[in-house]
């Protein structure tokens, strides 16, 4: 029985899509790390346009105000279960926009990521070090934080 | 410029100057003359407004307002100013927006952040603002915001309500009879990018769009007054990180003015180097989210593939691939070392390897010309009244390029020539792309040869003088600043008081911002299908859109 729960898990981790929301300049490099040289279609990564077939969604960094009941709303949107990827100092606590008022400052305390990804931006290899991440967290049976908790469960959007 | 100054003899005017080579500053007595001016401008071929800057003196008690008057043909340029009171009852103007449709945006920007309010225009609701900033003005000098932050979660409340209301409101006012929907596209949509065009559409045809921006709002223009001279550039190259260099010199230039300083040679041709792989960087990114848009991801593949080995050349030079803070006031932030520029030659030698094979399949691509050839077509006139500039106004065929007008950094001493279509529809923009990416190839070829010659030759010492030395504090003053941005023009007027360690005023105007403007236009009476070829084919970036 144990075995077959492996198999999910396994086949699950190994085909990890993202949905396609970006927000802020990390998009950029997520961009790169899709592009020929890095190509994390190798790795089964896969933008998908809707937030019904997704599995991870990536935080691109800056979260605006206006922008983060968008973005919880395509969380909501997607099947369990899901996993965050936090990419950039903006979403740790709001990176070079940190006196800038406009910006959302704590995005990952609010929507809990499963892994965060230093740089600003990250540089693609780090984007995929830490899609890998996810991926052995999968396989591991691990439940995403969020799952665990966030203020987003207490906000309206 | 003579008979311009004709035209201000007829009015009271505080003073009137010429301003580096083709601007004419003045200082208007009373506001109540704007209008007047205005139309004579209009009259005299001063058909666009590029942007208007109102910069709160809350010391004085005015806002003075800002407005840059340009023409597109002849390159004669006006700078006119006149105060206004602040307090918020009295804080009115005559709109211009009935004679420059340019300014409609423009003036309801300046209406959100400062209050100004603009005396008939059509349409002056809040743009860009998140809805908890509605009405409080937030750029105002005596707004408080640490007091507005302390209301956080009421805020993010006040926000998710009012889009709600306003979903419900729309959704009302619509006539039962009538099959007219209301569809959201973007900020999820893969091609939108965080924007959210409300598409008034009957079926599949488009009876209205209301572009709804300000989702990558970060208030750049107040995080910089937060920071000294030197820590304002990472909030300057977040305009928009898909060619931030030019921005940085924008801004680098702007403070050089009011310092007084003059970099070395050098430094003016790296900043030419750096700028155009910056260009080359983000046209790539351009043409590739074009062709996204139709459905082929090729293009971008390729050109993805090209951008590493220019990104290849950042990384050397500066250790950032994208994010390189390269360039500041006085010069740029690094010396440069041989095997820097072998890394540069590397990306040239690919980019004409690959750029036959490019024109043959993408550009003279058969399909590509039925689907985009009668697509957002864009007049020279329209151009003129928008105030559109770079890619988009050069394919209508408008010669306008500040590298040529008002050269600055050290692109008076290359060879360079207006590039420009015809037709002004989404194709020719598309080729647009490409001749510029072939345009700003020759530059680079150009600097990395007169770089190379001049350090031979012993004139360029590349380890040393990259920069000169910036006093911290600046003197009162104020200078505008225009570069050629991979996406149109990038106007900042800089403010500084007494002793400033910070800019106390910087205004950025990024050509996103009237392109967005455009969408409506060029898109009613079209279908659905047609929303993101036509929204791909304006080079929309929306990190300069929101600021």
């Amino acid at each position: 029985m144990l075995k077959i729960f492996d198999f999910f898990a396994h086949s699950k981790s190994e085909s990890v899509w993202m949905a396609h929301f970006c927000t802020g300049c990390c998009s950029l490099e997520m961009a790169a790390a899709m592009g020929p040289r890095y190509d994390w279609e190798r790795y089964g990564y896969l933008p998908t346009p809707s937030p019904r077939q997704a599995d991870v969604l990536v935080i691109t960094g800056l979260i605006t105000k206006k922008v983060l009941p968008a973005l919880l709303r395509t969380y909501q949107q997607m099947p369990e279960p899901k996993y965050v990827l936090a990419l950039g100092a903006c979403s740790f606590d709001g990176g070079p926009y940190n006196d800038s008022l406009a910006v959302v400052k704590n995005p990952t305390e609010i929507l809990p990521a499963d892994v965060f990804v230093a740089g600003c931006p990250p540089t693609p290899e780090a984007i995929i070090s830490g899609l890998e991440q996810i991926k052995q967290k999968i396989k591991d049976g691990i439940p995403s934080a969020a799952s665990e908790g966030g203020l987003y469960k207490e906000m309206k959007f | 410029m003579d008979d311009l100054k004709n035209i201000f003899s007829l009015f009271d005017t505080e003073y009137i100057t010429e301003y580096k080579t083709s601007w004419l500053k003045v200082k208007l007595s009373f506001s109540s003359n704007l209008l007047d001016v205005a139309q004579m401008l209009q009259k005299n071929g001063l058909r666009t407004i590029s942007t208007i800057s109102p910069t709160d003196f809350i010391d004085e008690n005015k806002i003075e307002m800002n407005y840059f008057f340009e023409d597109l043909v002849t390159k004669r340029n006006c700078w006119l100013k006149c105060d206004i009171p602040r307090e918020l009852k009295h804080c009115k103007i005559e709109s211009l927006s009935n004679l420059f449709k340019g300014a409609l945006w423009h003036e309801r920007e300046a209406y959100s952040m400062f209050g100004v309010k603009f005396l008939n225009h059509p349409d002056l609701r809040p743009i860009i603002l998140s809805q908890d900033y509605y009405n409080k003005f937030p750029f105002r000098k005596d707004f408080d915001w640490q007091e507005h932050e302390k209301n956080s979660v009421e805020n993010m409340n006040l926000i998710v309500e009012s889009f709600q209301e306003e979903e419900h409101l729309s959704e009302n006012k619509l006539d039962p009879n009538s099959s007219e929907m209301i569809l959201n596209w973007g900020p999820t949509h893969p091609a939108s990018g965080p924007i959210r065009l409300k598409v008034h559409c009957d079926g599949e045809d488009i009876l209205g769009i209301d572009p709804d921006i300000g989702f990558v709002w970060r208030a750049l223009e107040h995080l910089v007054t937060q920071k000294d001279f030197v820590g304002a550039i990472v909030a300057v190259e977040r305009l928009c990180f898909m060619d931030n260099i030019n921005s940085m010199v924008c801004y680098a230039q702007a403070v050089e003015e009011i310092a007084e300083i003059e970099i070395t040679e050098f430094a003016k041709w790296m900043r030419v180097l750096l700028g155009e792989v910056g260009r080359i960087s983000s046209h790539m990114m351009g043409m590739g989210g074009f062709y996204n848009a139709m459905g082929l991801h090729t293009v971008a593949m390729w050109n993805m593939d090209m951008r590493e080995l220019f990104l290849d050349f950042l990384e050397s030079y500066s250790g950032a691939r994208i994010a390189t803070a390269s360039v500041e006031a006085g010069g740029v932030r690094y010396g440069l070392a041989p095997e820097m520029l072998e890394e540069l030659q590397k990306a040239l030698d690919k980019f004409d390897a690959t750029k036959e094979d490019i024109k043959n399949i993408f550009i003279n691509n058969p399909t590509m010309k039925m689907r985009a050839a009668k697509l957002g077509i864009l007049t020279q006139d329209e151009v003129q009244e928008y105030a559109l500039c770079g890619v988009v106004a050069r394919a209508s065929g408008v010669k306008t390029d500040i590298r040529i007008d008002e050269p600055y950094a050290a692109y008076d001493q290359i060879e360079l020539e207006y590039v420009t279509q015809k037709g002004g529809s989404a194709k020719d923009r598309l080729f647009q792309l490409f001749e510029e990416i072939e345009q700003s190839v020759s530059i680079i070829k150009q600097a990395k040869k007169h770089i190379e010659q001049k350090i031979e030759e012993g004139e360029f010492n590349p380890t040393k003088d990259y920069m000169v030395k910036m006093p911290k504090k600046l003197p009162k003053g104020e200078a505008i600043a225009r570069v050629e941005w991979a996406r149109g023009e990038v106007l900042m007027h800089l403010v500084t008081q007494e002793k400033a360690k910070s800019p106390y005023r910087l205004k950025m105007k990024a050509p996103s911002f009237n392109h967005t403007m455009m969408v409506e236009h060029l898109l009613k009476g079209e279908t659905l299908s047609d929303i993101p070829l036509v929204f791909g084919s304006l080079y929309i970036c929306q990190g300069d859109l929101d600021r």
